[in-house]
């Protein structure tokens, strides 16, 4: 039986898929508790671009946001691990999802631990379809 | 009354009778029209001698999909260079037009990071039709 697609299970989905080969626990929404390392698949602003004419097909860019955490226990240690993590999720990206820019390393505070977090830009193209 | 403000998102586009709304990004019709001036006695004089038309359109590159749109332009450009492919353009507001334009070669390869993309310039064959329901 045909079913429509969904941003979450053929975008977002997907990417979380692809990115569990990665040293790391992949969440694609906002997890109640990060265990790092960690990749959390957010959305960007903005989020939907509507980028194709016409109205036959609902075709958008959807603009995500891959945010890297690691374990803030050693300044030096924990950014080799964050770039060596953002790097792997880089080799692991699927085919047609545009890599952007690494945005400048924050410390986080997600309940008692401190999280050393970078957000990658990520973006793709999604068609609203039946399969 | 208001003017009816229309948008590019109420443009459908059809080349070979195959919608390709959902690759198309930007779409436009232009023509150059030939104008000669000559310097008379009394002043100038213009004379519109010829037109050519062209058809404009910004695509994202989906090699491989389903009814590919570049595999048929690169097929079409390769097969049959010379036979105009008919294409129409409709507005939600009804104006509807129709003429034939000859293919062109699609653009391979793209710039990182960024989505592949390329733009047609079509000559057309003759001058479109606009045709108003």
């Amino acid at each position: 039986m045909p079913t429509p697609t969904s941003i979450a299970t053929n975008i977002r989905g997907t990417l979380a898929t692809a990115l569990a080969s990665v040293a790391a626990s992949v969440y694609s929404t906002v997890p109640e508790a990060v265990i790092p390392p960690a990749c959390v698949i957010v959305p960007d602003a903005p989020y939907l671009e509507t980028t194709t004419i016409g109205k036959s097909t609902v075709r958008v860019k959807v603009n995500l946001v891959v945010s890297a955490a690691v374990a803030y226990n050693n300044n030096a240690g924990a950014l080799d691990n964050l770039e060596q993590l953002v790097i792997s999720i880089m080799q692991a990206m699927p085919t047609g999802y545009v890599v952007g820019d690494v945005q400048q390393p924050t410390i986080q505070s997600v309940g008692a631990s401190n999280l050393l977090v970078a957000d990658l830009a990520v973006s793709t193209y999604y068609t609203q379809e039946t399969i | 009354m208001p003017t009816t403000i229309v948008t590019g998102r109420d443009i459908t586009f059809t080349l070979a009778t195959v919608n390709y709304d959902a690759q198309t990004t930007a779409v436009t019709l232009v023509n150059a029209p030939v104008i000669t001036t000559y310097q008379t006695l009394d002043g100038k004089a213009y004379k519109h001698i010829d037109d050519q038309w062209t058809l404009n359109i910004e695509l994202l590159a989906d090699w491989g999909a389903t009814s590919s749109l570049f595999e048929a332009m690169w097929t079409a450009f390769s097969s049959a260079p010379n036979t105009a492919l008919a294409f129409t353009l409709v507005s939600a507001t009804g104006a509807s037009f129709a003429g034939t334009a000859f293919p062109v070669a699609p653009t391979a390869g793209g710039t990182a990071p960024d989505a592949q993309t390329d733009s047609w310039s079509m000559l057309c064959a003759s001058t479109p039709v606009l045709t108003i329901t």
